[in-house]
């Protein structure tokens, strides 16, 4: 075949575009508002890399800023094995392409999207902040299209290495990671830029003076060297930028080749793979029997083998104790905010069935009265509680060491005990009453049409939780302003526990009914994912 | 049980928004036979079978399992029968044998009995190499034959498999259709959907003809048949589908010329 295939590639990318934008309303929003966001935020990159024009150490953050981007790049693909089909080779396998071309034709299209338009101008910015001198103008117009077309390879060859993970489950369920990543490093991204706003500019160097000579900030640290005259140390620095693109295609190209020409992964993985004993781990023998502990024991192995379940975990788990102990830390915090951690905890009852997906006609189909809907729920209840128990505990009892306020700690623990108590109720009952579908694959945790369910069933239950607790919370508002109140602050602990069992036992009586009445319902409601 | 037929329908309807699946279904399929629900795709077979195990809850008509009412007696009718559904998950994220283990504790079985009777089904159904393996790694034909497994291990009356040898390898087949077969020997009941004639045809005595939301057809495999050469020409010629001859407008395809 002689003809040039890139701009049928680079069409085939459009027209795949706009095919997904017809498919609906709503996602067609979602893009555009995306989009509209991206631009924004890339020109106010670009204004506030154009102010700081001049200023003593711009070239350090620029540099540092490229080196980011391009660590984007290269682990953007590991979490997002987004639908961008022109790129996957095994849809071209087929047809008869030669590698060269091929690559040409797949970096092109790769160059068509928000991510590409977002760096670029993130990437003209760094140039207009840091060029001076029509040599340096020069170098900056090869710098940024060199930059960026490091990036994409790069991109695009880390995607080809690890086609073989990324098709594969335990690649799908890293995807469903993607979420904490993102959290986490936006906690990252956060943290550091608190510390350059109190302690300057002039803190980069040192990291930014490695960083120039490694592609793709290499390509913009150039613009700088030439600005000061080093047209030898900037001529080195692109050609280190254009060996990184090179060795980069060569790569992309190999696997590439080696992709479409070998059988597909899944056919031999699935022969191999020695399965692993998994023997009874003893977690059955301290479980109770029948139902109860059947469904422990399941809910229990799905908190560490389902990656969405476990990624919700993470997250509470997390959240829970970062919130009151950072606070505590940093002296701001109160005892009480250790309450916060039986709140996150007590958020996953919420929606039981959805976590289920469409598994739940197993639970269905053995589900034949109230009866076996409170077991069921009940034990759902008692798995959760066997870690959040002495994890509510010990974050309560972590904070109050750090603030050294030992005479609140009762009232603390009877407040948390009394809100997981409310939260483990309102969460049954939501979960008959609004479950909605958790998508499988991806970061997202609703189904695209029951966003507003999800609401619902989260938001209304945290106020009802909330008010279910109010007699617990006006208890501990008046010890605490009363004058002898500390005295009889000890029974908030006794207090708290017994209206927590309370409230739990009877949300679950009163979700079991509703329960064992909607199956049909539930089930598809929570098939969609 | 004479008299009793293991399943009994009446007036069944259920609509999806403007899409009417199934459009007044009564039938009444006899007890102790291996009975094939025959139809081309979206004949409302899968909409049926979830309406008749009390999976979907039907717009109307009522639905009778040996006996008992699917809606209002749904202890008696749980306990009677066992389900593989199509396109619905299973617990992938246990391993075949925890599985299984899973479904017949809550099934009500003693432990121990359940781990017996999981061995076994798991040395007949070829499964027992990869009981440890998490169900998320199972083939297609693994997942269909651990689904049967959960669907036979508290020995139920009546057993409604939807789709069971879809995508199943021919190795695979032939396992589940021996077991199947032991089973219906014994005096159960076997309800399975199809669109595979020829499977029907070798495997059923009783079948029930689907097309458009209706029965077009039921009786026993003669019956159905009637003077038709196959099944498959009956079907054609019941679904309206015989003759259609679009052949003759590819007169390019094949022969020498590219």
């Amino acid at each position: 075949m002689s003809a040039e295939i890139t701009p049928v590639v680079v069409r085939l990318k459009l027209s795949l575009l706009r095919n997904g934008l017809r498919q609906s309303g709503g996602r067609r929003a979602a893009y555009i508002a995306s989009a509209v966001v991206t631009l924004l935020f890339a020109a106010l990159q670009l204004l506030g890399l154009i102010a700081l024009r001049g200023h003593a150490h711009v070239e350090s953050l620029i540099v540092l800023l490229v080196a980011v981007l391009g660590l984007g790049w290269a682990v953007m693909p590991l979490f997002f094995p987004s639908g961008d089909e022109t790129l996957d080779p095994t849809r071209l396998v087929m047809l008869p392409l030669r590698p060269r071309p091929l690559v040409r034709a797949l970096l092109a299209a790769s160059l068509v999207g928000i991510g590409p338009l977002f760096t670029l101008c993130l990437f003209a910015g760094s140039v207009i902040a840091v060029a001076h001198g029509a040599v340096a103008w020069a170098v900056g117009a090869v710098g940024v299209v060199l930059a960026l077309l490091v990036c994409v390879a790069l991109a695009r060859a880390v995607a080809a290495a690890n086609v073989a993970l990324l098709t594969s489950r335990k690649g799908r369920d890293l995807a469903v990671l993607s979420g904490l990543v993102v959290a986490v490093g936006a906690q990252l991204v956060n943290f550091g830029a608190q510390r350059l706003g109190s302690a300057g500019l002039a803190q980069l160097d040192p990291v930014a003076d490695v960083l120039r000579w490694v592609p793709p900030a290499s390509a913009i640290g150039a613009v700088d060297s030439a600005s000061d005259g080093s047209y030898g140390v900037a001529a080195a620095q692109l050609a280190t930028g254009v060996a990184a693109l090179v060795a980069l295609l060569a790569v992309w190209a190999r696997h590439l080749t080696r992709l479409m020409t070998s059988p597909d992964g899944s056919t031999l993985q699935a022969a191999e793979t020695a399965a692993r004993e998994r023997t009874s781990t003893g977690l059955s023998r301290l479980l109770p029997g029948g139902r109860t502990g059947t469904v422990m024991e399941r809910s229990l192995r799905y908190v560490w083998r389902d990656p969405k379940t476990k990624a919700a975990w993470v997250t509470s788990l997390a959240i829970g104790l970062i919130v009151p102990v950072f606070n505590a830390w940093q002296g701001t915090g109160s005892v009480w905010f250790a309450c916060f951690a039986a709140g996150m905890l007590g958020i996953q009852m919420y929606n039981q069935f959805g976590q289920d997906t469409s598994a739940f006609w197993m639970v269905a189909m053995t589900i034949s009265g109230t009866r076996d809907a409170y077991a069921e729920l009940r034990a759902r209840a008692l798995a959760l509680l066997v870690i959040t128990l002495p994890y509510a505990t010990l974050v309560t009892v972590l904070t109050t060491a750090m603030l050294g306020d030992w005479p609140k700690l009762p009232g603390a623990l009877g407040l948390s005990f009394a809100l997981l108590g409310a939260m483990l109720a309102t969460g049954a009952w939501t979960s008959a009453r609004f479950p909605y579908s958790i998508p499988q694959e991806g970061y997202k945790n609703v189904a695209p049409g029951q966003t507003g369910l999800a609401w619902i069933s989260i938001f209304g239950g945290l106020v009802a939780a909330a008010l279910l607790c109010s007699p617990v919370i006006a208890l501990a508002v008046w010890l605490n302003a009363s004058a002898d109140g500390d005295r009889w602050a000890w029974l908030l602990l006794p207090v708290g526990a017994g209206y927590g069992a309370a409230v739990t036992v009877l949300g679950l009586r009163l979700a079991a009914p509703r329960t064992a009445r909607r199956l049909p319902e539930i089930l598809s409601a929570v098939s969609k994912g | 049980m004479v008299g009793i037929s293991a399943v009994r329908v009446q007036g069944l309807w259920k609509r999806f928004g403007q899409q009417i699946a199934v459009a007044g279904i009564d039938l009444e399929l006899p007890a102790g036979k291996f009975i094939g629900l025959v139809g081309p795709n979206g004949a409302g077979k899968t909409t049926t079978l979830s309406m008749v195990t009390g999976l979907l809850r039907p717009d109307q008509g009522t639905v009778e399992v040996v006996g008992h009412d699917v809606w209002r007696d749904p202890v008696q009718v749980k306990a009677r029968i066992g389900v593989l559904p199509e396109g619905l998950r299973l617990f992938e994220r246990l391993s075949g044998r925890e599985l299984l283990g899973y479904t017949g504790r809550l099934r009500g079985l003693p432990g121990a009995e359940v781990d017996k009777r999981a061995t076994q089904l798991l040395d007949v159904l070829d499964l027992a190499g990869a009981q440890h393996k998490l169900v998320v790694d199972y083939s297609t034909g693994m997942r269909k034959k651990i689904g049967l497994a959960a669907a036979l291990l508290h020995n139920p009356e009546v057993l409604f498999l939807d789709e069971p040898f879809e995508g199943v390898d021919p190795v695979s087949a032939q396992t589940i259709r021996g077991v199947l077969e032991r089973y219906t020997a014994s005096g159960a009941t076997v309800v399975f959907s199809s669109h595979v004639m020829e499977l029907v045809e070798s495997l059923c005595d009783w079948v029930a003809v689907m097309a458009a939301g209706r029965i077009r057809a039921h009786g026993s495999l003669a019956e159905v048949r009637g003077d038709a050469p196959s099944l498959q020409r009956a079907f054609l010629e019941l679904v309206g589908a015989n003759g259609r001859d679009t052949v003759s407008d590819l007169d390019w395809l094949g022969g020498g010329a590219r």
